[in-house]
């Protein structure tokens, strides 16, 4: 990709073509979440293809395969660009699939799997969060996508950072 | 792994939560004390980790060794890169995160209790 991204103006103000950044805010969050996410499954799946494969080959290239997912997902959605935009939606939409697919799977033909993954009983061992943290970063990256290009029509104005319930003026309460 | 270290590990863990979860309530950014404040934490972690390799080596302690020292590099790994992502961000959700690691490890060297007494 070169150039100007269609329906553009070449030269006109391009307000937020890219998007605003994933890994800000909120994202901020997002990515620690997916990178404590991304460790644990990095653990797992070292642990396990280290110690035991041959048990459950199954459940265990899972684990490895889902880790590599959490990485990538991580890495995505900190760097947030144009590309990494396009990464960031495959793969954390894989782990929403992933997470219901095999959860679902685990619950009702356990032996598939011989033994658990992250994913198994909807990422029951892990609190649920590998199934409600995809579905948080779809919306994530929904809501952060970039404008200005389809729905250019109505300039709304740039949602800006909610001020405090004090207000701008406020004078930081602990001014030292 | 020792009992009275344990609780001071986790206690540090819940003082570093709670200090960020204030910060957050009030609007504010991570500060440098803090990141002072998460190296304390992971000193401590350090020692919880030297005490127990020694406890390992000298008195043939059976622990799932691999498990223990992969959650062992989790819990180490986890607050550093946190305290460096969190700083980075000027909102209140750089506190967001540094609590979520300090909890985070703070889970993590529980599990690291079970793992050292379940074997």
């Amino acid at each position: 990709m070169s150039g100007t991204a269609p329906g553009t103006v070449p030269g006109g103000p391009t307000p937020d073509r890219t998007g605003r950044r994933t890994g800000s805010g909120f994202g901020r969050l997002l990515v620690t979440v997916y990178g404590i996410l991304a460790f644990a499954a990095i653990g797992r799946s070292s642990y396990e293809l280290a110690t035991k494969f041959t048990e459950a080959p199954v459940a265990y290239s899972l684990s490895t395969l889902s880790a590599v997912v959490y990485v990538l997902a991580t890495v995505a959605l900190a760097k947030g660009g144009p590309r990494w935009r396009v990464v960031a939606w495959v793969t954390v939409g894989f782990e929403a699939v992933g997470v219901l697919a095999v959860g679902a799977a685990s619950v009702t033909s356990p032996d598939v799997f011989g033994e658990t993954t992250v994913w198994s009983g909807f990422g029951q061992g892990y609190g649920y969060v590998p199934l409600v943290l995809p579905f948080v970063g779809l919306w994530w990256l929904w809501r952060t996508r970039p404008r200005g290009t389809r729905d250019a029509a109505p300039t709304t104005p740039e949602p800006t950072e909610p001020t405090g319930p004090l207000g701008p003026a406020a004078p930081d309460p602990e001014v030292r | 792994m020792v009992l009275p270290l344990l609780i001071v590990v986790l206690l540090a863990c819940a003082v570093l939560a709670g200090w960020a979860l204030w910060f957050v309530v009030q609007d504010r950014a991570v500060v440098l004390r803090q990141l002072f404040g998460a190296a304390v934490v992971e000193a401590l972690v350090v020692v919880q980790a030297v005490v127990a390799g020694v406890l390992m080596a000298t008195q043939d302690h059976p622990v799932d060794g691999p498990l223990f020292w992969g959650y062992v590099a989790t819990a180490l790994v986890v607050l550093p890169v946190a305290a460096i992502w969190a700083f980075a961000e000027r909102t209140k959700w750089s506190s967001v995160v540094l609590a979520v690691a300090a909890l985070t490890v703070g889970f993590l060297v529980w599990r690291l209790w079970q793992i050292w007494g379940a074997a």
